[in-house]
């Protein structure tokens, strides 16, 4: 299929061309390969941090002991974490604690306790934590923050919000080479405890202009995909759903207890049923997005 | 990361939660030995890390030496869920009078810790859930909000204790959310909590699952015993070679072996392949960031599997870089070689570092690639499933074909 081009003027949600980031653990093997990535997309990043190191610089990027000296003296507002799982709760409050107000954290297998007590001091403070092992976000032709292959994505009008980096992936390099576009790729990240959900996230595309539509993509197991419908319901926009593990083998169960909570969720049918009801439209495969899109007017 | 009820129990005593009298056997002559330094009757236990234990004849009561041996020994004979029994807790009996249900666990929509009692316990408390929602009583505590007396006793009154019973019953609770907080559960379970004849409150059973990502913080877990273990009940010989190698693998009933990035697409492509008419042997997720050893591991995995005939590879490098998976790609091709067909996409992070290396390779040494088509983001990832159904219909029909007469 070969790739057209729209030029259109797309703005973003969460970052953009004016975001300043800061790389926490940039002096680390991720942090230093990924800072470098992101300055080469055009990413403004204007610190890191690393305790210890204060007065180095990786990639022409100052080294910053505490994150409250990096803002302070970068004026430094989104931040994406690449410390090893067992320094994220620490990492993550002192970010949102010295004022930044979008936190991404890309390290996977947080503990489940540290990541509600994150998500908890971002909801006192107005911050938004993204992840954990998330691939980030990518306004694309603005800002990359985070892991994500600069390849799949293009200038746009679609929105998209998905649990899993490779599938983010995947939908956007369809968006992309049908033409749509993207203006802003979320990746809420795989952990079992997430620092945003699906309805946060399409709050923000809702409000935002240039998101003509957005897609959803979830996958089986966990919660989070029928905490949408309700925001779904209500959204302005055309809703486009996907997810991942229709044809899965039956997998482990949490037990009683989280069953009684959770009742019949996590099933890729079930979920797929709550968002259709909401009145989403489902893909069964990338090639549909942009049949849908193109269907709904988009 | 499920815990054995006699662990679980341990955790309880180390709060002062009353559990019953018990002694764990590893063989029968060890059960019997329990039974007789106990008293009987008692009752044996299989310990196993699933859940339906009573239903699959894992709890038995033994009355008599006798029938301790026999019990001992039809357990240990016993396998539930694919778990083999290799260990029994020998108890005292206890005599009920009322068995109630305890829990807690996360609630990821709400980000609490949910503290739920029902008065009917000892039963499936997912039907009583369903059936009689009016019956569950649930607290809900933030991560850091200590819970107070006065919601235990909301809880306790829920479970229908009163008078006498209230106190232990209060206490019993808060010690339940102590434990759950003090080792990082994500599910801790008395089902039932028994109210003895004598008047007593007795945790009859526990079941305790703690956060495996937290462990590092739980030195005192391990020295009990307790690391990172699979619960996943019998594994295949493929299962065990793939979690011998740190790779996440699924043996499924299919044909096609697929070798993707990350585990959103791994899932994805068994749709993928069922959508289009194909049939997956397996699922599979290479880790974010594979070293070259570990991806050449994952196609040995397939090479190595009778059962498939052609490979769905997919790699859009993020974290992931595609250079190191062609490296790991042309490692394997050269140790080991590739002998089914495989039709895969790369595209990514470092993609024409990953093309380059690719065709090095391919020019060292053409055969390797013989049988192996790569694409890039030209070609869309359906087509690319198409084609890799489309190789398993074309071997098997030429496997048909040879043998037909």
């Amino acid at each position: 299929m070969p790739r057209q081009r729209k030029k259109e003027l797309a703005v973003a949600i969460l970052v953009d061309e004016n975001s300043r980031v800061v790389v926490q653990g940039i002096t680390g093997g991720a942090g230093s390969f990924h800072t470098k990535r992101m300055l080469e997309y055009g990413t403004k990043v204007v610190a890191g941090t690393s305790p210890g190191k204060a007065g180095q610089n990786v990639e022409g990027v100052p080294v910053f002991d505490t994150m409250a000296e990096c803002v302070e003296a970068t004026r430094a507002n989104v931040s994406v974490i690449f410390l090893p799982a067992q320094f994220v709760l620490d990492g993550a409050v002192e970010a949102i604690r010295a004022g930044i107000k979008v936190v991404v954290v890309v390290p996977e297998h947080i503990p489940l306790v540290d990541m509600m007590k994150i998500r908890q001091e971002a909801r006192e403070a107005g911050a938004l934590v993204i992840g954990g092992n998330t691939a980030g976000i990518i306004s694309p032709g603005k800002a990359n923050v985070g892991i994500m292959p600069d390849i799949a994505f293009r200038p746009g009008r679609v929105g998209t919000v998905s649990r899993s980096g490779s599938l983010t992936y995947y939908v956007a390099d369809t968006l992309s080479s049908s033409g749509f576009g993207e203006t802003t790729c979320v990746g809420l990240g795989g952990d079992p405890i997430l620092g945003t959900t699906f309805e946060e996230v399409l709050d923000l595309f809702d409000k935002d202009p240039h998101t003509r539509a957005v897609v959803l993509v979830g996958e089986i197991g966990g919660v989070y995909e029928e905490m949408a419908p309700p925001r779904i319901a209500t959204m302005t926009k055309p809703v486009l759903a996907m997810v991942a593990g229709v044809h899965a083998p039956r997998g482990k169960r949490m037990g009683h207890a989280g069953a009684i909570i959770e009742g019949t969720m996590g099933t890729a049918k079930e979920k797929l049923r709550a968002l259709e009801e909401a009145g989403a439209h489902i893909a069964r495969t990338f090639l549909d997005i942009p049949l849908i899109l193109t269907r709904l007017g988009v | 990361m499920r815990l054995y009820e006699y662990e679980g129990k341990e955790l309880f005593k180390r709060e002062s939660i009353p559990i019953p009298k018990g002694r764990l056997a590893t063989d029968a002559e060890s059960a019997l030995k329990a039974s007789e330094d106990m008293g009987l009757p008692v009752v044996l236990k299989a310990q196993v890390l699933t859940g339906g234990r009573g239903k699959a004849g894992g709890v038995k009561i033994a009355r008599t030496q006798e029938e301790a041996l026999r019990c001992a020994k039809e357990l240990f004979d016993l396998k539930i869920s694919g778990f083999p029994v290799e260990k029994l807790l020998v108890e005292e009996c206890l005599g009920i009078e009322r068995e109630l249900y305890l829990g807690i666990s996360i609630d990821r929509v709400r980000y609490r810790l949910a503290v739920i009692g029902c008065p009917e316990g000892g039963v499936e408390i997912e039907e009583t859930a369903r059936a009689f929602p009016e019956k569950i009583k649930r607290v809900d505590l933030k991560v850091t909000e200590e819970m107070l007396p006065h919601q235990a006793i909301f809880l306790a009154k829920g479970l229908g204790l009163g008078g006498a019973h209230l106190r232990p019953a209060t206490d019993t609770i808060l010690k339940l959310v102590r434990v759950f907080r003090r080792y990082e559960a994500k599910l801790a379970e008395i089902n039932p909590l028994v109210l003895t004849r004598e008047g007593k409150l007795v945790a009859a059973d526990a079941r305790m699952s703690v956060d495996e990502d937290a462990l590092f913080r739980h030195p005192e877990l391990s020295e009990m015993g307790i690391e990172k273990r699979h619960e996943e009940g019998e594994l295949t010989e493929r299962e065990k070679k793939a979690r011998e190698n740190g790779i996440p693998y699924l043996d499924l009933d299919g044909d096609i072996g697929m070798f993707p990035g990350g585990a959103g697409f791994g899932i994805m492509g068994i749709d993928f392949l069922n959508f289009y008419g194909g049939r997956p042997a397996n699922f599979m997720d290479s880790g974010g960031g594979p070293t070259p050893e570990r991806l050449a591991k994952m196609l040995e995995l397939l090479e190595d599997n009778p059962n498939v005939v052609a490979i769905f590879g997919a790699r859009f490098g993020g974290i992931s870089r595609c250079d190191d998976f062609a490296r790991g790609v042309v490692m394997f091709l050269k140790e080991k070689g590739l002998t089914k067909p495989m039709a895969m996409r790369m595209t990514g992070n470092m993609w024409q570092e990953g093309v380059r290396i690719f065709e090095e390779a391919r020019k060292e040494n053409p055969a390797l690639f013989t049988n192996i088509e790569i694409y890039g983001i030209e070609t869309p990832i359906e087509d690319v499933a198409k084609r890799a159904i489309e190789l398993a219909k074309t071997k098997k029909e030429g496997a048909r074909g040879g043998h037909s007469r």
